[in-house]
């Protein structure tokens, strides 16, 4: 098989999954029905203040395997639906930030700054309207250079990347995500290596789980969902409930502001904010590539380059970024959906996840089996059918379709969600709570799982209070197996070389990389405490 | 403070309610060191203790990676981030201030939680007690889990208890309100999770 009959195998396999109902004798695959779902869900979870994409992925995930089981038929649809609620939570976000000053999600933070004062001045569908478009087009630039970026990054490690490398490589992720989540080196190698020591309990090659203090319960090691959801979900439940409590914060009465002007977004607005929004495009997909890094940061790179460029060029009349200019909402919202293609591409070429997202992707893949994101899914066999290929041009075609319902059907359903901002958060983030924990009941059937879930809920709550992130906790929690087994097979292969990360230059360079990004910003950082 | 990864800090949408910091506060200091002890005992201490193999081996001639060697790694990880807190961010500005309450408040909700999924667990079997007491039965709850009511019964009181205690803890007391809006929280759950599948078992009919 060639290159394009992959890519076509791919299309069709998205397009002629099982037929889940027929239009006119045309028959329509669950795989489409799946991505529509997901993404309207997306959305609503989006303009949801206290909700985002990787709750709902997180709930979500045990119901689709249940209903699709674990077979690689399920692949598609179950992965179909997550990335169509990765795409419509991000523009979801945009909707409570412009119409009531609270941002969706922490990316959509700097979409307040303009977009609420348009709201105010009688603009608010303007402004979702231009929210809408950057983010489209900044999700569809991204998604691209995804399509392109991914496969050949991917060949180019399998042909030159060998066992020392390849754990050199996991290290320097590693390190890269401790040193630049959260802006604390130091708490993000703390974070690091509480999730490594998470993974490494009850696990191992001897006969006796290591350190599982000779119990059953550790014995068996902490199931995934249980750290993944318990940092993750809980801890943001734990720390929601907290705040609302400490301020007593008023909710549920917003003040009606009456519609003026002319509501459309026309092509000459759209002239005007181009610049804006593929400035922007180009800081998200680029951010979004590197692990770890976020849509937060692209916003305010995005937010900051636009600013700079509309105080230089801005005639008298325009309105300064803060003060409801739309090339604020335009720059902010194309950065921040830019990340969420780009961010896949460590995922697919390399199986290193950078976001929340992308851990539940690799979750999903994981548990039905069949597809392991990873330099090896990008084989162009020519002789045998390489089936993880062919699902890996599915997901580009899910992505592709998401994108075209973004753009069609997406902007009209973001804007009838303003309701959403009317949940109170004393009553969402409790119901949050019994139904993450619910759902890791129901994948892993025992109370255990609830406890473990539990102590990591309160972990996470703790690391937020002392300023750690928990996103390396996770994703070190889920490469410590791979990069154990990679350093057993690299130090076997080396004929036991005990300075096998040093054996290469390529090896060597990633492990310098590795120390250095640590130097570099425990450097920065002793300079602005200085300063 | 809004972090970077999307999702992350996806419950704290504004600046309200975040950690205090406070440029005197020396918590970077404490945590950090706190990690080089909590770092030194699991190297030194619960790793030889708790693990068969030493951190190399040699097996039949050959010498091979022991199960030591990734947790001894993970403390390195927490080793090297408590120096650094220690020696470069022990002076950081934006150091966070924790109060006992922070303390108080996850206490309590894990104490609602952990009583809420004690009641979950043995709500359905004492309810199958007192029915056999009263009808004279012998029916056990292990044959019935899967069976409505009976199946509904421990997660339904359970799941009511988690959501109203955690909505009375927010606001300070419970309502006719919260209480209500937690049935209503928990029959939807009930109808997502249970009634369409039937391969799937609520809290707590996996372990009784």
């Amino acid at each position: 098989m060639g290159v394009g009959d992959y890519i076509l195998q791919g299309i069709l396999a998205f397009f002629l999954g099982s037929e889940l109902f027929s239009i006119f004798g045309i028959p329509v695959s669950i795989n489409i029905a799946m991505v529509l779902a997901g993404f309207l869900l997306g959305i609503m979870v989006g303009a949801t203040p206290g909700l985002a994409g990787p709750v709902a992925m997180a709930i979500s995930l045990p119901l689709l395997l249940s209903s699709f089981g674990y077979h690689a038929s399920a692949l598609l649809p179950v992965l179909g639906f997550l990335i169509g609620i990765m795409k419509g939570a991000t523009v979801g976000g945009a909707v409570p930030a412009i119409l009531f000053n609270t941002p969706g999600t922490p990316d959509a933070y700097m979409t307040t700054l303009d977009g609420f004062p348009m709201a105010q001045k009688g603009q608010a569908k303007k402004a979702l309207r231009i929210a809408h478009f950057s983010s489209a087009s900044g999700d569809t630039f991204s998604d691209l250079v995804l399509f392109v970026c991914a496969p050949f990054l991917a060949i180019i490690i399998e042909a030159h990347l060998d066992l020392p490398e390849k754990t050199a490589l996991l290290i320097l992720s590693l390190s890269f995500i401790a040193a630049v989540i959260g802006g604390s080196p130091a708490k993000g190698l703390i974070s690091t290596g509480l999730g490594l020591l998470a993974v490494f309990i009850g696990t191992g090659e001897d006969f006796y789980p290591r350190l599982s203090l000779g119990t059953d319960q550790l014995a068996r090691g902490f199931p995934i969902t249980t750290a993944v959801l318990g940092v993750l979900i809980l801890g943001a439940v734990f720390e929601g409930i907290d705040n609302l409590l400490r301020e007593k914060r008023e909710t549920g009465s917003f003040s009606a502001v009456r519609e003026s002007g002319d509501q459309g977004l026309h092509w000459r607005d759209i002239r005007r904010l181009m610049p804006y929004i593929s400035r922007s495009a180009l800081i998200g997909t680029a951010i979004g590539a590197l692990p770890g890094i976020g849509s937060t940061l692209a916003a305010t790179l995005g937010y900051t380059v636009g600013k700079s460029r509309h105080q230089k060029r801005k005639s008298p009349d325009d309105l300064d970024f803060g003060a409801g200019a739309p090339q604020g909402i335009a720059a902010t919202e194309a950065a921040n959906s830019s990340v969420s293609g780009a961010n896949l591409i460590p995922v697919l070429s390399l199986g290193i996840p950078g976001n929340a997202a992308a851990v539940f992707l690799i979750l999903a893949a994981e548990s039905i089996g069949g597809f392991v994101p990873g330099p090896a899914v990008f084989k162009f066999t020519t002789d045998t059918v390489n089936p993880e290929l062919v699902i890996a041009f599915g997901l580009f075609t899910a992505m592709a379709f998401a994108n075209v319902l973004n753009w069609t059907i997406g902007g009209l359903f973001m804007r009838t969600m303003g309701i959403m901002i009317r949940i109170p958060k004393q009553m969402l983030l409790p119901s949050v709570l019994l139904l993450t924990l619910t759902a890791i009941y129901i994948q892993e059937t025992r109370l255990e799982a609830i406890w473990f879930a539990l102590g990591f809920g309160v972990l996470g709550y703790a690391m937020r209070k002392l300023e750690i992130s928990p996103l390396p906790f996770v994703i070190a929690f889920i490469l410590g197996d791979k990069l154990e087994l990679s350093a057993r097979r690299a130090f076997s292969a080396s004929g036991n070389d005990p300075f096998f990360l040093f054996s290469t230059p390529i090896a060597t360079i990633l492990m310098l990389l590795a120390i250095g990004v640590l130097v570099y910003t425990a450097r920065k950082r002793r300079l602005e405490a200085s300063a | 403070m809004i972090e970077g990864p999307d999702g992350i800090r996806t419950l704290e949408t504004s600046n309200i309610g975040a950690s205090p910091v406070d440029n005197r506060s020396n918590s970077n200091a404490v945590l950090g060191g706190l990690c080089v002890l909590a770092a030194a005992l699991v190297a030194f201490v619960w790793v030889p203790l708790d693990v068969d193999s030493g951190v190399v081996e040699q097996v039949r001639r050959r010498v091979q990676i022991g199960d030591s060697l990734a947790p001894v790694t993970a403390a390195v990880f927490i080793a090297i981030g408590g120096l650094l807190l220690l020696f470069v961010e022990r002076r950081s500005p934006d150091q966070p201030v924790l109060a006992l309450q922070n303390v108080r408040f996850i206490g309590i909700s894990a104490v609602i939680i952990i009583a809420g999924f004690l009641i979950m667990r043995f709500a359905g079997p004492l309810t199958v007690d007192v029915v056999n007491w009263l009808t004279g039965d012998d029916l056990k709850y292990r044959l019935l889990r899967d069976s409505a009511p009976w199946k509904f019964i421990g997660y339904f009181i359970g799941g009511i208890f988690v959501v109203a205690g955690l909505m009375a803890q927010a606001e300070g007391g419970i309502t006719r309100k919260n209480l209500g809006i937690a049935v209503a929280v928990v029959i939807a759950l009930i109808l997502i999770f249970d009634v369409p599948f039937d391969d799937l078992l609520l809290p707590p009919n996996g372990d009784v």
